[in-house]
């Protein structure tokens, strides 16, 4: 992690997340929480974990790592990060969705730290493809991490661009599956089945690793593969809760956009362990 | 029979046979991809002898994308984004309308130098017919923010085309006529021809023709027949539609009262809703007549210029909107 700060603990860093992402959530009841938190432990380890190259206050370093949020409707998550890493001035936060601020509930590239624009679900992959290719035609070492919705895996586009990048045997690509087994309306595997999910991305020529989405851990294990693949890409699907961290909104599709009324609003952030606690991040 | 001489039958034969468009545009990226190892050609299976020549001397600049134009569009804005010059080719109807969402929320939504270069514009698939015609391409692409929209009528601007796009990378999507088309005059060779977006290639007055691409063609037919009536219209090919640039199409139409578009277009949104939209904006309406597909169409089997019949975007059809507009403009 030769960008972020030195955190040794790093479940302590995912609770920290957790609150930015809250506080900027509830400031103008706008943003994806729940959907933030199912990845709050893989953004964790990516930026803080020692995985990702980056360098603080240099968001266009070329031989950064690049990160895709490709599920966009939770790639404002990253923004309480990118400001960690310098990248932008935290004061920032406190003005995310407000008139004339960069900070959206959407993110898009002229946020430092924000690679491509997301919030049309299937781009990522693709992008991150283009990324990969690109980094091997200038002879450049960066690898390329996107972060998919398991819903996103619906999108058609996804798979051809899994089949290009496999073709092309893009080892240096790594799509993280958020696979919380939500869409808004329902359980995936009641709405349209997924599974075998790790199966079709098997099928696709990638090398696969299916882990808890939330140990760190087993994250890190996974992760490790990357480089030894066998000139694969590596796809990992992370078995996530959404809205993990706080308990009544765990695994439950309702709270997708709904925001918490004044009694639930204390419950979480008891659970999150205070807006106090965030004073103090 | 050729192709084109079946095609074209109104046209002049040309001295020598010109060069396809596609052609005449790959060549130039061929040679200037030598030194310029940030120019990527991308296709989604779909051929031009010029990209054999291509594949076998750039190899590693071309990418085949497989026939996946939504992944050929996400990969290039990946590309774009790590500062190459990409070029995306297929045929019209499905790098536009296939992977359209594809378009806006990558390439349009970052403004990135990505070019859209489309073979079969119109009609040019005739027998295909509904599902290779290109007839909704400029109604969708011109919805879409910052972009530059090209038809060459011909391979000479084909190839400044070409250039312009190495020379000013920008979001572009340049429309190629399937078959050649002869050169018209003046030519426009060189990228900063371009520039105005307009030329007169017929000169005429009282009615102007304002068209683009391969019709310009039946244009100047339709005016050399009316020209017998002692009155040639002026034809005008509007190559670039947007942005349009209204100041030199007020500029060309000076002493012309009244507008006949012809289109290889569904009328809803498309070329002659461009011409019509930027004079009343420009507070300049004048009587205009559009030629081009109506809703509701019906499509019989035939060559390209028989659907030009069926349609009323044939010689015979502009001439007779010409004539009508002639006593409103007078």
């Amino acid at each position: 992690m030769n960008g972020a700060a030195p955190f040794n603990d790093l479940e302590e860093r995912a609770r920290w997340l957790r609150r930015q992402v809250f506080h900027m959530v509830m400031q103008h009841r706008e943003g994806h929480a729940p959907s933030s938190f199912s990845m709050a432990e893989i953004l964790t380890l990516l930026y803080y974990g020692g995985v990702a190259r980056l360098r603080r206050g240099e968001p266009d370093w070329p031989d950064r790592d690049r990160i895709l949020v490709s599920k966009g409707h939770a790639a404002h998550a990253l923004y309480p990060i990118l400001a960690d890493l310098d990248y932008f001035d935290t004061a920032e936060l406190d003005r995310f969705t407000e008139p004339g601020s960069f900070l959206g509930m959407y993110a898009d590239n002229r946020v430092p730290g924000i690679e491509g624009i997301s919030g049309s679900l299937g781009h990522g992959l693709g992008m991150g493809a283009g990324f990969a290719l690109a980094a091997r035609m200038d002879g450049r070492d960066y690898r390329t991490f996107v972060i998919l919705g398991d819903g996103e895996c619906y999108e058609g586009s996804i798979w051809e661009s899994a089949m290009f990048a496999a073709h092309h045997r893009l080892d240096t690509l790594v799509a993280i599956v958020d696979r919380n087994a939500l869409c808004i309306l329902g359980r995936t595997e009641e709405l349209v089945r997924l599974d075998p999910l790790a199966d079709k991305w098997r099928s696709f020529g990638w090398a696969v690793a299916e882990v808890d989405g939330h140990d760190l851990g087993a994250l890190r294990a996974a992760l490790g593969r990357l480089g030894d693949t066998g000139g694969k890409p590596l796809a990992i699907v992370a078995d996530t809760v959404k809205g993990k961290g706080i308990p009544f909104m765990e695994g439950r599709p309702e709270w997708h956009n709904r925001m918490p009324d004044e009694q639930q609003l204390a419950l979480a952030w008891q659970a999150l362990g205070g807006p106090e606690a965030r004073g103090n991040d | 029979m050729t192709e084109s001489a079946i095609l074209d039958k109104t046209a002049a034969a040309p001295a020598a046979p010109a060069p396809l468009m596609r052609d005449a545009f790959i060549d130039v990226l061929t040679e200037a991809a030598g030194d310029a190892p940030d120019i990527l050609f991308v296709s989604a299976d779909f051929g031009a002898k010029a990209l054999d020549r291509y594949r076998r001397e750039r190899a590693s600049q071309f990418i085949h994308a497989g026939i996946s134009e939504q992944n050929m569009v996400d990969l290039a804005a990946g590309l774009a984004l790590s500062g190459k010059r990409v070029f995306l080719y297929a045929m019209a109807p499905f790098l536009t309308l296939r992977c359209l969402e594809q378009i806006k929320a990558t390439v349009a939504a970052m403004q990135l130098p990505v070019t859209l270069v489309g073979v079969g514009v119109g009609l040019g698939y005739d027998h295909a017919t509904l599902t290779h015609f290109a007839i909704e391409d400029l109604a969708c692409l011109k919805a879409m923010n910052g972009i530059e929209i090209l038809t060459p009528a011909d391979a000479p601007t084909a190839e400044a085309a070409a250039r312009l796009c190495l020379q000013a990378p920008a979001f572009r999507y340049i429309r190629l006529d399937r078959q050649a088309q002869p050169g018209l005059a003046p030519p426009l060779s060189a990228p900063g021809d371009l520039k105005p977006g307009l030329r007169v290639v017929g000169a005429g007055q009282t009615v102007a023709i304002v068209t683009c691409g391969a019709l310009c063609q039946t244009a100047l037919a339709a005016a050399a027949e009316l020209a017998a009536d002692g009155a040639a219209p002026r034809v005008i090919d509007l190559y670039r539609v947007k942005p349009l640039a209204t100041d030199n199409l007020l500029q060309a139409l000076d002493g012309c009262g009244a507008i006949v578009t012809v289109e290889e277009q569904l009328l809803d949104g498309g070329f002659g809703s461009a011409v019509a939209e930027a004079l009343i904006d420009a507070g300049r309406l004048l009587p205009m007549r559009r030629l081009g597909l109506r809703d509701g169409f019906v499509v019989r089997n035939g060559h390209r210029d028989r659907l030009w019949q069926d349609f009323g975007i044939d010689r015979p059809a502009i001439v007779a909107a010409v004539r009508d507009l002639r006593q409103a403009a007078l």
